[in-house]
């Protein structure tokens, strides 16, 4: 994949930020994204995020506890769900971790790592507008309350937060946007 | 009889399900096999996990034998995040090399999610991981792999059945093995997201031998390559030939075809000789045989005007000449010493000196090339002794040597393109006679003469001022004549004269007519 990811992230952004501005209120027919190259470069950069917290030292002076949502996907279960509810827990999800991961980002001292935190905040609140554009019933551009319909748990350092972070995004949002009805209409 | 029939159905039935079952179990035994000696390899840690699918995990170790224990004394604990520990049965089977295999199984998992396993025995901890199972995916390799050639050159093209997992098929990455069969020589592309490839670059008319395997990408999912697929054989299409291996195999052979040509033509004679051998002609050897007697050897050789007598080939005969002494005199005063024993005349022969000596007297009288070989018909005619066909006769021709000056040396008897009634006009007279003949060359004006003559000069048989006489030395073979010099060519001074013999060949021109001749 040859995509820039601070630009493709950037450009997506402010396309859907014009968007929403143009047409407040008014239905805009938002092509679907299902495209997952976007989110496996999401998926990566979390990756390079938890791998340069390895070179911070005790977890570059985070502290605190910060409430995140349980990723473990049982197939069984989750097959049960349908693709609402599995929506709504994705949404609540991605609002829990970018609330937590804007915390952090307030109390890092390191530099790099503030620009990383940044960039990951920034990507989920682009996957948000992906999830928008599936076009699943009672899923709004809004964020959803955090926490609400969805088991939560709190973590009390980066890395565990930063891996919640990834686990998330590779599980069930990629699970959610992979058996997007929209998304599976469009596929041959 | 219903009753018994749906017994045997049912029988039946259960009978096809052990069957199936047992063929399953056997096939998932080997696959297990399989893996397993995989990860051995490839896995490091203990136990060895795989997930073969997204709601299985196995795990393994091995220990030998002597250690071993009994299933039972092993505990398979495992916890996922912020859960309960959970406990896994343990299963046993023989591995290779005398160890123990223990396994255990799990048919319900979670993924994306931290996994803590513990194996303890007898209640001792002996291996401890965290692991999350979706990034220990050990699939089963491809199906259905099948390899057709495309409409180009040097290409083929696979394709195959991706594992049947759900959530999975665009995570997959592949790896197509592509090498010429029979050896080691060929090359591995990597494939994404696709369940086909074109192998381009492959070299034209080659059977290559295609295999494949599958891996999960490493992004959202991950785990090891799998076992290879069953090879599969296909031949590309043959190349074109090059246009530049054409044009140089074209112009090689023309050089190659102009250098075979160049030979041949040098050496064409050589081999024609030796394909086509020349009839060998004899023409050569005897001279005027068809050109001028057609053929007719008989005639050639003279035998239709009487005898052999005067006959071209006489002269070339190669026989040893006879020797022949012919003594003519031509108007000249006998001599009063007494003849050479060999000059000395027969009584009979009266007539014939006298004959001679016209002859002679002619000679001096019509100067012509013809002049001998008429006076020496003339002579043929006269009774005597005839040539015989059959028997050698040795005979001598002496000519007259006229007008010349005993002092005088018999320089003009040099000249060989004198004719003789130059030289016999010249008066000379030898001075001394020889045993040894010379010859000269009688040749008039046209050059040739179709004698070959030796003279002998006698020293003291002739006067001082008469004419030297001149000898001819005529071997009669019986077959030819031979007009030949009694021995080599030489000068000798001998007093006041000169002998001087010379060899001369015969030619008969071709318009002339045999002489019939004989001595």
């Amino acid at each position: 994949m040859s995509l820039t990811a601070p630009r493709y992230s950037g450009l997506l952004v402010v396309l859907l930020m014009v968007l929403q501005w143009a047409g407040q209120g008014i239905p805009s027919p938002v092509r679907p994204i299902c495209d997952l190259r976007v989110l496996d470069h999401f998926i990566m950069e979390a990756r390079d995020t938890e791998t340069a917290l390895r070179g911070c030292k005790a977890g570059c002076g985070v502290t605190g506890t910060f409430v995140v949502p349980l990723t473990n996907v049982d197939f069984l279960v989750w097959e049960t769900k349908d693709i609402w509810e599995q929506a709504v827990e994705v949404q609540s999800g991605l609002s829990l971790l970018g609330q937590a991961l804007g915390a952090v980002g307030e109390s890092l001292s390191n530099a790099v790592m503030q620009s990383l935190i940044t960039n990951n905040k920034s990507n989920i609140r682009s996957l948000g507008q992906v999830l928008h554009s599936l076009h699943i019933k009672g899923v709004s551009i809004h964020a959803a309350p955090a926490g609400g319909g969805t088991a939560t748990r709190k973590v009390s350092s980066l890395s565990e937060l930063l891996s919640v972070h990834i686990n998330f995004l590779r599980g069930k949002v990629r699970l959610l946007l992979k058996n997007a009805p929209v998304c599976q209409q469009s596929s041959p | 009889e219903k009753k018994m029939t749906n017994d045997h159905l049912k029988k039946l039935l259960v009978y096809c399900m052990l069957c199936c079952t047992q063929k399953i179990i056997v096939q998932g035994a080997q696959t297990f096999q399989t893996k397993v000696a995989l990860l051995r390899h490839v896995e490091p840690n203990n136990p060895k996990c795989f997930a073969e699918g997204i709601r299985d995990l196995t795990c393994f170790w091995e220990e030998d034998e002597e250690r071993a224990g009994s299933a039972k004394q092993y505990s398979f604990i495992y916890t996922y995040q912020n859960e309960n520990s959970s406990e896994c049965n343990v299963t046993a089977l023989p591995a290779a090399g005398g160890r123990i295999l223990y396994f255990c199984r799990l048919s319900q998992t979670q993924l994306f999610v931290p996994l803590d396993i513990q194996v303890f025995r007898d209640g001792l901890l002996i291996h401890n991981r965290r692991l999350h199972i979706e990034l220990f995916f050990l699939l089963d390799p491809p199906v259905n792999l099948t390899v057709k050639r495309t409409e180009k050159q040097g290409q083929l093209k696979a394709s195959w059945m991706p594992p049947p997992l759900k959530y999975l098929d665009d995570s997959m990455m592949y790896e197509v093995s592509y090498v010429i069969a029979g050896t080691q020589m060929g090359q591995v592309e990597e494939v994404r997201a696709s369940s086909e490839v074109i192998l381009l670059g492959l070299q034209p008319g080659a059977k290559y031998s295609v295999r494949i395997r599958v891996k999960l990408d490493g992004v959202s999912y991950n785990g090891y390559w799998s076992a290879w697929t069953d090879p599969v054989l296909m031949a590309t299409l043959p190349g074109d030939l090059d246009p530049l291996i054409v044009s140089l195999t074209l112009i090689i052979s023309l050089i190659l075809t102009l250098l075979s040509l160049t030979v041949l033509l040098s050496h064409r004679r050589f081999l024609l000789n030796k394909i086509w051998p020349v009839i060998p002609n004899p023409e050569s050897k005897f001279q005027g045989l068809f050109t001028v007697y057609g053929g007719d050897f008989e005639e050639w050789l003279g035998y239709s005007a009487g005898g052999l007598c005067l006959r071209p080939a006489y002269f070339y005969s190669e026989e040893l000449p006879a020797p022949l002494e012919v003594l003519s005199e031509v108007s000249l005063d006998l001599p009063s010493s007494p003849l050479p024993p060999k000059a000395k005349q027969a009584p009979g022969e009266d007539e014939k000196l006298k004959r001679i000596d016209s002859l002679m007297e002619r000679w001096r009288e019509t100067p012509h090339e013809h002049w001998l070989m008429d006076q020496l018909r003339v002579l043929h005619q006269l009774p005597g002794p005839q040539c015989s066909q059959l028997e050698s006769q040795d005979a001598y021709v002496t000519l007259n040597a006229q007008n010349h000056s005993g002092e005088e040396p018999l320089d003009d008897i040099l000249e060989e393109t004198l004719p003789l009634q130059a030289l016999f006009a010249s008066g000379r007279t030898c001075s001394e006679s020889h045993s040894d003949l010379g010859s000269l060359q009688q040749s008039s004006g046209s050059g040739r003469l179709s004698t070959q003559s030796s003279f002998e000069y006698p020293n003291h048989t002739w006067p001082p001022k008469g004419p030297g006489y001149t000898y001819m030395a005529v071997a009669d073979s019986g077959v030819s004549m031979d007009y030949s010099p009694m021995s080599s060519s030489r000068i000798d001074y001998m007093g006041k004269g000169v002998i001087y013999t010379n060899e001369y060949r015969n030619e008969i021109p071709a318009h002339r007519q045999p002489i019939p001749f004989a001595f």
